[in-house]
């Protein structure tokens, strides 16, 4: 019976580049940077390093195909190193790679890096035909502000809620997190935003507004993991570990199966129980310090509240209204500032997500350090809420 | 074959070389007794009429080209196609208006606007309306006529006919014939039985060049309307009428509904004159609501035409465009679907937005920027493996009873566990509701916003689709859907297009006279 790999790896450094439109930086740059800033953290002689694995989603736009391009980057020396793919889980994706790598006792530590460089292209988080598969003959190719939007009508509908008051709540997520990224040097967005302007800000898709949504970035980030007997060696006696990684993809069940009314995301159930079960957490609203999540849209965030467990059903408008999730309320949400502020260069939010909680766990976040942190959440979820992929990691201390 | 004794070309003062065609047609219904027999055994059952939601208020477009003195006196509407409609999918729309489950034994689509040069719509419209693949089918194409002279020839021949037209003919902005024409499907189903009996036709080929659209001129380059309104209605469109009222055996006066095509607008008024009709003419009605459809307009006007009668009227149909031919109904009982064909003229959306009905009929291109530089290219191994089933809307029914869409090896039924057999579900006439929705404004579309949203249907299945039809109020969750044959992609680079279908509100709204 598999255990799972909670406290069978640590991080023992990471890096994460500034978010933002890097028009003087490819992607190669970006790997770079983050990859300095991970191993001086960590403190290894980049020799030590056996396995990579790089995480980009948008081969065809950005970096490249393959997993050479950070090969090349970093100039790893005949090591094996993989590309992977999940959509917006790719970054947690290539964490989950290196980390069940060191776990098997494959390798004793292993890198992860996820980046994207999108801004070169004008790309502006539109859906790109596949060129020859069946699905192109059928199935709509909305915007991801599109597909995401269709969770508002939804709940509306499951819960019986005013949409004023859920258009009032969606604007909060965004607020609260325009504020959060003003204290975030990373950040894409550093500036704080009115609650008037969010309110009444251009159509995007009906109803969620320009500021209900992310935009997109350039970025990279990067962690190495070992074994927690490899940490301590190196001087880490309490380093941050892995509670827990968990993964959930559709099977087609949503879109094809008439059962799901598409106001929240079974693979954010999924995958935050299995992660919980992972972690042994019993109760993530007591035990959990703060979580990042895949806030890509305002709706988003405030279903995914309730798909965490951590709001009742039909709650969440209230708990958010309430400042619940405010950087200073019980259980803070993108204290980094989120997607909404960082943008989302794909493959590399899964990590700047596992970064800020490994910065907060630390005790390192400066002005916008959440005190003692002794559990973190990061969610990621891709494709979208019918055709979805969602990933669960929770970091803590060894101890 | 008999010349009569009393050719009509004298009376009708016909050049020589018309004389000897309509002579023939003459000396064809000369053999009475035994073409009236035959002519008697077949009848059009069934008609159905499509117009796509949109109507462009055409004094809203003489406003906009005031300025230049263009517009004409802009009276009445024109139907505007969706940038997703083309002239298969309204004349499918309108086949689909015929009902009965009936199987048919020959089906033709006729249209001057077809996208394709090769490659056979009838072909693309008989999997799109679920009917066997083994039906004989062809396009006919070449003149306005060429759905009137179709449906003649199912009515002269025998089985089940079907003759499906379409149009979304292209024109110049300014033009007349953009605000003139229309765009709009039409289909008639002819057998053995039905409520509209032949009992007389004529027929008259003449190359009278009124207007042209050629591959160098691909929207229409007409003529000298005086010269058209006189020689058309004088030397071609009267003398097939009054040769087809002699082959009924009746005078013009005994029609009391006529769908005759006018080539121009008004000229109904000179037709009568000259054949002594007094008839209403149902072509000029749905010219003034909906447009001149080209090779639909008459079939449409037709099934106006029977809506308006009574059993024992005489309707005339006559389709005129490189010639005319006329056919001489009476009227026996209902024809199925004309009151539908009533009710769609009357229902849909006003637009006064002339900026937007140049850029959907193609007269300005506007630069949508980065967001429309998408792929669209269709393979055609992945057409010949899925592109029945995706045209067809034909989902699976699993061993257990679930309906889904795609079909899958192994169905997407919670517990299957292994490859499963599939029987074939038509989605495309179930009823729907919507399960979530928005109105995407990121997306590209040629006609903003990009509507979407999940959809189940009545017996079990549901996918994502693209909605269309939005009216101002757009789409909620819940909402009654219906399904209606579009275009899913244009590969402009390549020139090609593929089909899928879209979710429509179930009830449009009417419009207001």
């Amino acid at each position: 019976m598999a255990t799972g790999i909670k406290d069978r790896v640590a991080i023992i450094g990471m890096g994460c580049t500034a978010f933002g439109e890097h028009w003087d930086k490819g992607p190669e740059d970006l790997m770079v940077d983050a990859f300095a800033e991970a191993i001086a953290d960590a403190g290894i002689e980049r020799s030590r390093i056996e396995a990579a694995w790089v995480g980009n989603a948008l081969d065809d736009i950005n970096v490249g195909n393959s997993a050479l391009p950070l090969a090349h980057a970093l100039r790893l020396e005949t090591i094996p190193v993989s590309r992977v793919e999940n959509m917006c889980a790719t970054g947690t994706e290539a964490l989950r790679a290196a980390a069940y790598a060191v776990a098997a006792g494959a390798v004793d530590i292993a890198l992860a890096l996820g980046v994207e460089k999108l801004k070169d292209t004008g790309y502006g988080g539109l859906p790109l035909r596949t060129k020859g598969l069946a699905n192109d003959l059928w199935m709509p190719y909305g915007s991801a502000p599109g597909t995401f939007a269709q969770l508002a009508g939804a709940y509306t509908a499951r819960h019986g809620v005013d949409p004023a008051d859920l258009k009032r709540a969606m604007a909060h997520v965004s607020w609260k997190s325009h504020q959060n990224g003003a204290r975030n040097a990373k950040a894409h967005l550093q500036k704080p935003v009115e609650m008037d302007r969010i309110l009444n800000a251009p159509m995007i898709a009906d109803p969620l507004g320009l500021f209900d949504c992310c935009g997109v970035s350039d970025g990279a980030a990067c962690a190495i993991v070992t074994t927690p007997e490899i940490a301590r060696s190196l001087g880490r006696m309490n380093p941050v570990t892995i509670k827990a990684i968990q993964l959930s993809a559709s099977n087609g069940w949503e879109m094809q199966y008439g059962e799901w009314d598409g106001a929240s995301v079974r693979n954010t159930q999924v995958a935050a129980r299995r992660a919980y079960a992972e972690a042994g957490i019993a109760d993530p609203r007591a035990e959990l310090s703060l979580t990042e999540v895949h806030d890509c849209f305002s709706i988003t965030e405030l279903v995914t509240m309730e798909d965490l467990g951590l709001s009742d059903g039909g709650r969440a408008i209230f708990d958010i209204l309430d400042g619940r999730y405010d950087s200073e309320g019980a259980l803070p949400c993108q204290i980094d500032g989120g997607l909404k502020c960082f943008g989302h260069p794909v493959g590399a939010s899964g990590l700047r997500m596992a970064y800020e909680v490994y910065t907060q766990l630390q005790d390192r976040a400066g002005a916008r350090q959440r005190g003692k942190v002794d559990l973190g959440l990061t969610h990621n979820l891709g494709g979208s809420p019918y055709n979805s992929v969602a990933a669960v990691s929770i970091l803590g201390r060894l101890n | 074959m008999a010349v009569p004794s009393r050719c009509a070309a004298e009376r009708h003062r016909f050049r020589p070389s018309t004389c000897l065609q309509v002579c023939s047609i003459l000396s064809t219904s000369g053999c009475r007794t035994a073409e009236a027999v035959r002519m008697t055994e077949r009848f059009i059952s069934a008609v159905g009429g499509y117009l796509p939601m949109l109507r462009l208020d055409r004094a809203a477009a003489s406003k906009a080209l005031r300025f230049a003195g263009l517009g004409g006196r802009g009276g009445g509407r024109r139907a505007i196609a969706g940038w997703d409609e083309d002239a298969l999918t309204l004349a499918v729309e309108a086949a689909r208006r015929l009902g009965g489950d009936r199987p048919i034994d020959r089906f033709a689509f006729a249209s001057t606007s077809a996208p394709f040069y090769e490659r056979a719509h009838a072909a693309i419209a008989l999997e799109a309306l679920g009917w066997p693949a083994t039906t004989r089918s062809n396009d006919v194409a070449g003149s306005r006529r060429c759905a009137v002279s179709a449906l003649l020839d199912a009515l002269l021949g025998n089985g089940e006919v079907v003759v499906a037209a379409g149009e979304r003919r292209p024109a110049r902005a300014g033009s007349p014939q953009h605000l003139a024409f229309g765009d709009g499907g039409a289909a008639a189903r002819v057998g053995d039985a039905g409520g509209a009996r032949l009992i007389g036709h004529a027929s008259l080929s003449h190359d009278l060049v009124d207007m042209y659209a050629s591959r160098e001129m691909p929207t229409p380059y007409a003529y000298e309307e005086r010269f058209v309104r006189e020689t058309a209605a004088r030397e071609v469109i009267a003398p097939t009428i009054r040769a087809a009222c002699a082959a009924a055996g009746i005078e013009p006066s005994a029609v009391i509904h006529a769908a005759v095509h006018e080539p121009l607008g008004g000229m109904w008024r000179d037709i009568a004159s000259l054949t002594g009709m007094t008839a209403t003419n149902h072509a000029g009605a749905l010219d003034a609501q909906a447009g001149d459809l080209g090779a639909a307009h008459i079939l449409y006007a037709m099934a106006l035409a029977f809506a308006a009668s009574s059993p024992g009227d005489i309707v005339l149909v006559a389709g005129f465009g490189s010639g005319c031919d006329a056919l001489v109904f009476e009227i026996t009982g209902e024809v199925t679907g004309a009151a539908d064909a009533v009710a769609m003229l009357g229902s849909g959306l006003v637009t006064q937005d002339y900026v937007r009905f140049l850029s959907l009929t193609g007269e300005i291109d506007l630069d949508w920027g980065v967001r429309s530089e998408t792929e669209q290219k269709a393979q055609g191994t992945v057409l010949e493996r899925h592109g029945r089933d995706t045209i067809g809307f034909i989902g699976g029914r699993d061993e257990s009873g679930n309906v889904q869409f795609p079909k899958s090896r192994i169905p997407v039924r919670p517990g299957a566990a292994g490859p499963e057999a599939m029987t074939d579900v038509r989605l495309a006439d179930c009823p729907a509701t919507l399960v979530s929705v928005t109105a995407d404004r990121l997306n590209y579309t040629p006609d903003p916003p990009f509507w979407f949203g999940l959809v189940q249907f009545d017996n079990g299945a549901r996918l994502p689709m693209e909605l269309v039809d939005a009216d101002a109020a757009g789409f909620t969750v819940g909402d009654a859907l219906r399904m209606r044959l579009r275009i899913k992609s244009i590969d402009r680079r390549r020139g090609f297009r593929t089909y899928f279908w879209k979710a429509a509100p179930a009830a449009r709204p009417l419009l207001e006279n």
